[in-house]
């Protein structure tokens, strides 16, 4: 390379990094000629039309283009001018017209001859007269400082913390000394009726039977709670609840939603491989390179495996797309952009995507750095077409079984064909033409009627067969696309492309030196290495973090999708990183964690009340008591479907009714997700964007759209509405009365099943009383109807899983 | 040392119901910034949205243009847009004839007769334009800003910054929104606390006759007997609350329960049109059967912004995209202006003469406008429009009896003071006494605006 190739690159180099030499501009090679053209036909140009919003008296978005330093420093969206390339310039971007946010001057276009100059003036390197006076008035462009980022506590290394002092469980060592810093003295244990409902919603999502307690509350034994939850993570319900958890931060839906709703026929197949996944205890860092890179494993001749891992990858495909977006390039980078959002917050606790448009505001994640990573996802084949209405790409998974059936057909239509064609062979014969002519070309009409009617009929069954062979299943995922690196996009628009940056990951974590990614892959695979390979120092603490969300309703970093300095920081940092370290040396074992967790004195205590501690610790950050939470939306319909005795416990499968890439809505508005009949647990009701289910919807489930690794929990009338009026509580109290009805003859009897089935223990008197005066005055009420004790007994079990007691955990 | 419940009540005493509420919604809020509103005197205190979903053409409504009715087949003389929805042919003259109406003599075209009437209480905007050239993205941007991201709707902002004026309703109501193209998106809350989101009242599909609150009736249980239940249910409320110690949720919960019943009242009597006189109906066309299900929208509007609700919404759509004429042109705008011509006249007479006209903003318009060049068989189709198409205010402290900003010669583009829709709801928001640029709420590590990092106040058009 020769010195002046050297020095372009050290040009570009510093362009990007915003120190820009301004002797290029005007170094000995800017003509007289060239500073002429300048003033007689940019000039005017800028003063006819720019510089009254952006010049010496007003600065519209703190532009000036009445200097040459008011353009290279630019605005507020970032440099206007960058000499020498009208593409990555906004100044000719916006008088272009070629971006709809960007269009300037607002009121008219430039004709096409000062479009015209204008670019060849910026393709020339924008000489200007005052080149020689810029250094001193170039103000550095912002620019992150990554070495000083590094020391954001989330970006060092996980470190091995000391555990305190003994006890039985790190997890309290840890707690116990904060709360004794701050004097606090933590509730004792919970009992043992309450512990058992809380354990079980917590991993299963569903209410603990009535034997299930009597035998927790008769066992004396030390590890009676350790066996009630080694029993509970082996449950098949296990994956069922928590994959609930993870479906929230992968925004898993059954519908595209946005603006084509178009049903994700196959997503289901990525849900019972998240449930699969998380009952096998697979380890996490694996489940997360299936699900970046699945089709990028080496499965050998492992069919069910390679599916497996196919399937997996519909991770990055499950995001919301405007999927009739007229601009292709647009929804391309739109859809990057989802799948860094989704992959930053949820495995790394980094909001990537405000690094789009420009260098991330907080973190430091620069502009280069965001499309570094685009490179990746951009080099991925996510869609199939762009051509609206666009379609996602979807991977064929067929099983040996289906192959087997395909050759079969396949070899059954050969069968057919050849039967055909013989039979036309020896028709032909049979006409026996003079030698040395050949057949004409309507020989099949000499045939005799009887062979054209039975030629007829074998075509006709080898068309049915041909519009029969059996369907290959897909499933929505990802396979290496076209390979490139990807140019920064300026204000985050394809129509101003900056430098091309190399596929690379984010310089505050990967550091400055990283291998290069080769030119025939996408860099996925290598993605997922870097993520799961053990010293990443996100990946391991945003997991860990989020198990203790979903025991204690509350992150050792509460803000569980941010670890960015925008985010919270810990509260018990070492706790943080020893458990990080833990998932890491128990091999990735996500149950093995809830069991560290569970195991603690500090999930198992009282959920009671005491004035000291409220004062001295109100938000409970010492965890000296449990805090009580309301049940999610899906767990609060599960709860009751199992209390009313309706639950249909199966596992697995697709309740979507409508076709794949089928509307959901089309015009019309009508609805076809309504699940009033359906008793499966509510893991399985198809998840339609832009129209959750309406008990979902109300009790806070999650939006579907974007990723959320916490739901809020709110308290609004429509969701007391939907208790009191709803026909689906309305039906499953009306089973559950006659249940009780039936199984009991005294009313007392009846009363403690009821209270034991919904809150997990028996009524005591007053509450009896309370519950038999209620029956009385209702069935007065009621009198002129024949089933007034029914209707006494539906209002009765509709007022107790209203109640806060069954809708809370304590 | 545990607190019994009788001293924690004596703690808490009456106050505490309303604290805990109060104290509920900031935590929920979590890291709620709004600063005290309004920001500046209000002019308008409420909104009513009506919504032409589909798109209705400007140049054949309120955007008349002498040169296009003059160049009918012509070729567009300009370049058209970089990228459209389908592509276009040559112009097509405005079927419709136009004359001047009232004082100030603005044009209005013979479709719509008596919202002409009205022309000098409208603020008439044909300079709009957005970015989307597709149902759902154009939805989508015009009722929350973004057509790439969910975000909350503008009746959501709306209903945070400023809430309910009547706690026995939702302070944002929508009648018979469409599914399609953003579907709830549209009315959606995204990261604000969900009591803002919209409370829907049916859907496009169905007939405003039936569109009502889900769930606000118990059908199998009196009055008398639902509120025995209630009672119990309270009850068994109270002895958890009594037992955890001051639970701000659960205290909410039980008021949640309160205005729930509550709201079971409110909410038909608000719908009982019934009520109203014949004279009334008459004027909202409910007599009529061409206008009968846009005026019953339009009479439930004004009875909702009577009773305080904030920003209630009332779509124009049938089963199906309503004002989109890509082709039968004529019969289409001529039906779809039939149905809401008179109603809208009736709605804004109706507020008018009840004084509601001055404190609440009408806003009238579809996710974009129509091309003035033609598409389709028949020279009888406009396509998909968002470069430059007409909305327009009245009441709620606009100027009234103009017109603002312009499109080309022949309708096309917004040229002169151009009104993005980022600008029209920073103008919605300024006329409620809001700072669009201090709207915000903190999400995901940042402050978000409705107007995201855009948005101009038109301050032209405030009187």
């Amino acid at each position: 390379m020769n010195t002046t190739c050297l020095s372009y690159y050290a040009i570009i180099i510093a362009i990007i990094l915003g120190h820009v030499p301004t002797q290029v501009m005007s170094d000995d090679k800017t003509s007289d000629q060239e500073i002429q053209f300048f003033e007689t036909s940019i000039r005017p140009l800028l003063l006819k039309h720019c510089t009254d919003c952006h010049g010496a008296d007003s600065q519209e978005s703190d532009l000036r283009l009445d200097s040459l330093s008011g353009m290279l420093n630019g605005g507020k969206a970032g440099p206007a001018l960058l000499p020498g390339k009208p593409e990555g310039s906004l100044i000719v971007t916006a008088v272009s017209y070629r971006d709809n946010d960007l269009k300037m001057p607002p009121d008219e276009k430039l004709s096409k001859q000062e479009i015209a100059d204008l670019t060849r003036w910026v393709q020339m390197g924008a000489p200007h007269p005052d080149a020689d006076l810029e250094t001193a008035s170039r103000r550095p462009t912002q620019h992150i400082d990554i070495a000083e980022g590094r020391k954001h506590w989330a970006f060092r290394p996980v470190k091995k913390p000391e555990v305190p002092s003994q006890g039985n469980n790190p997890v309290d060592a840890f707690i116990s000394r904060s709360q004794q810093l701050q004097g606090i003295l933590p509730l004792g244990p919970a009992d043992k009726r309450t512990l058992i409902r809380r354990a079980t919603f917590d991993l299963i999502g569903l209410p603990p039977t009535i034997e299930e307690i009597e035998n927790f509350v008769n066992d004396n034994s030390a590890d009676a709670f350790e066996k009630v939850v080694d029993r509970l993570l082996d449950s098949p319900h296990y994956g069922e609840r928590q994959a609930r958890h993870w479906l929230d931060i992968a925004r898993y839906a059954d519908s595209n939603g946005l603006d084509e709703n178009v049903a994700h026929g196959n997503a289901w197949r990525y849900r019972d491989y998240v449930v699969e996944s998380l009952n096998q205890d697979k380890p996490y860092s694996e489940f997360l390179r299936e699900q970046l890179a699945g089709d990028l494993l080496e499965s050998g001749d492992d069919y069910e495996l390679r599916n497996v891992r196919l399937i997996a990858t519909g991770y990055l495909v499950l995001g919301p797309k405007v999927l009739a977006e007229v601009d292709g390039n647009k929804m391309e980078m739109d859809i990057v952009d989802e799948q860094l959002d989704t992959i930053g917050r949820g495995l790394m606790g980094l909001t990537l995507g405000c690094a789009r448009c420009h260098d991330h505001k907080f973190d430091p994640i620069g502009n280069d750095d965001y499309y570094g990573l685009a490179g990746i996802f951009k080099s991925t084949r996510a869609m199939e077409t762009f051509e609206k209405v666009a379609r996602w790409n979807e991977n064929p998974i067929p099983t040996t079984a289906d192959i087997a059936k395909e050759e079969q057909h396949t070899a059954i239509i050969s069968a057919k064909k050849e039967e055909i064609s013989t039979l036309i062979a020896s028709a032909s014969d049979e006409l026996k033409p003079p030698t040395g002519e050949t057949l004409p070309a309507d020989v099949e009409k000499r045939f005799p009627e009887e062979t054209q009617t039975q030629l007829k009929l074998l075509r006709e069954e080898l068309k049915t067969l041909e519009s029969n062979a059996p369907v290959m299943p897909t499933a929505m995922g990802v396979k290496e696309g076209t390979i490139a690196d990807t140019a920064i996009h300026l204000r985050g628009s394809h129509l101003t492309l900056g430098n091309v940056v190399p596929r690379r990951f984010p310089r505050v974590l990967a550091g400055d030196q990283q291998p290069e990614i080769s030119d025939n892959r996408s860099g996925r695979l290598e993605f997922a290495n870097w993520l799961t390979d053990g010293d990443h120092p996100l990946t391991a603490r945003v997991m860990v973090n989020r198990i203790w969300n979903w025991h204690f309703g509350t992150g050792l970093v509460p803000t569980v999708d941010n670890f960015g300095l925008q985010g919270t920081p810990p509260t018990h940092p070492e706790l943080l990183d020893w458990l990080a370290n833990r998932f890491i040396e128990e091999g990735w074992s996500v149950k093995a964690m809830h069991r560290q967790i569970m195991l603690s004195d500090a999930y198992q205590r009282s959920s009671g009340f005491d004035s000291q501690n409220a004062e001295n610790d109100p938000g409970n950050l010492t965890y000296w008591k449990f805090n009580i939470r309301r049940l999610k939306a899906e767990s609060l319909r599960d709860a009751m479907l199992a209390v009313s005795g309706t639950l249909d416990p199966e596992l697995g499968g697709n309740l979507l009714e409508v076709k794949n890439r089928d509307y959901l809505f089309n015009h019309t508005s009508q609805d076809k997700s309504t699940y009033n009949d359906i008793r499966r647990r509510s893991l399985y009701l198809p998840v339609i964007r832009n129209h959750l289910y309406d008990l979902f919807q109300l009790f806070d489930y999650t939006d579907a759209s974007v990723l959320n690794g916490k739901r809020e929990t709110s308290t609004i009338a429509p969701q007391a509405l939907l208790l009191m009026n709803s026909e689906l509580i309305t039906d499953l109290t009306t089973s559950m009365a006659q249940d009780l009805l039936r199984q009991h003859t005294s009313n007392e009897d009846r009363i403690e099943e009821l209270y034991l089935r919904s809150y997990g223990r028996a009524p005591d008197e007053q509450e009896v009383e309370r519950v038999v005066q209620f029956l009385s005055q209702f069935e007065k009420l009621t009198a002129t109807n024949d089933e007034a004790e029914a209707h006494a007994w539906q209002a009765l079990c509709q007022a107790i899983v209203s109640s806060s007691e069954f809708l809370y955990i304590r | 040392m545990p607190i019994s419940r009788r001293q924690m009540l004596q703690r808490s005493s009456a106050g505490f119901g309303a604290l805990a509420l109060a104290s509920l919604l900031t935590e929920e809020a979590c890291g709620k910034t709004v600063s005290h509103l309004p920001h500046h005197t209000p002019k308008a205190k409420r909104v009513i949205f009506l919504f032409m979903k589909g798109g209705p053409s400007g140049v054949d409504t309120f955007d008349y243009k002498p040169q296009l009715q003059n160049a009918d087949h012509k070729p567009y003389p300009f370049e058209k847009p970089r990228v459209q929805f389908a592509p276009t042919g040559e112009l097509l003259a405005s079927p419709w004839k136009f004359k001047p109406y009232g004082e100030s003599g603005i044009p209005v075209s013979e479709l719509f007769p008596h919202v002409a009437q009205c022309v000098d209480d409208l603020c008439i905007l044909n300079s709009v334009h957005g970015t989307n050239p597709a149902h759902g993205g154009a939805a989508l941007k015009l009722h929350t800003g973004s057509d790439t991201f969910v975000r909350p709707s503008m009746g959501s902002w709306i209903n945070y910054g400023l809430g309910t004026e009547n706690n026995n309703l939702p302070g944002f109501i929508t009648i018979c929104p469409t599914l399609a193209h953003g579907g709830t998106k549209n009315w959606g809350s995204a990261f604000l606390p969900a009591e803002n989101a919209g409370t829907p009242l049916g859907v496009a599909s169905q007939s405003s006759e039936q569109a009502q609150v889900k769930y606000i009736q118990n059908a199998n249980l009196t009055r008398e007997a639902q509120r025995l239940q209630l009672n119990l249910t309270q009850s068994l409320n109270r002895d958890l609350l009594d037992s955890t110690g001051p639970h701000a949720e659960l205290e909410a919960r039980i008021q949640s329960f309160e205005l729930a019943f509550r709201m079971q009242m409110e909410m038909p009597a608000a719908l009982d049109l019934a009520a109203e006189s014949q004279t009334t109906h008459q004027l909202y066309g409910i007599d009529e059967s061409v206008t009968a299900d846009y005026g019953r929208q339009c009479l439930m509007a004004r009875r909702f912004v009577e009773r305080g609700v904030r920003f209630v919404q009332i779509t124009h759509s049938n089963t199906e995209v309503q004002w989109d004429q890509h082709g039968n042109l004529r019969k289409g705008h001529t039906q779809n202006a039939a149905e809401v011509d008179k109603p809208i006249a009736g709605l804004l007479t109706d507020l008018k003469s009840r004084g509601l006209l001055d404190d609440t903003l009408v806003l009238w318009g579809g996710e974009f406008g129509r091309t003035p060049t033609c598409q389709g068989a028949g020279h009888d189709g406009r396509d998909h429009n968002p470069e430059g198409f007409t909305m327009w205010l009245a009441g709620g402290g606009v100027k009234s009896g103009i017109r603002y900003g312009a499109t080309d010669d022949y309708g096309y583009y917004a040229v002169e003071n151009k009104v993005h829709i980022h600008d029209l709801h920073a103008t919605l928001l300024h006329l409620l006494g809001i700072d669009h640029k201090r709207l915000t709420y903190r999400h995901a590590g940042r402050d978000f605006r409705l107007t995201d990092v855009a948005g101009h106040v038109a301050h032209e058009i405030i009187a």
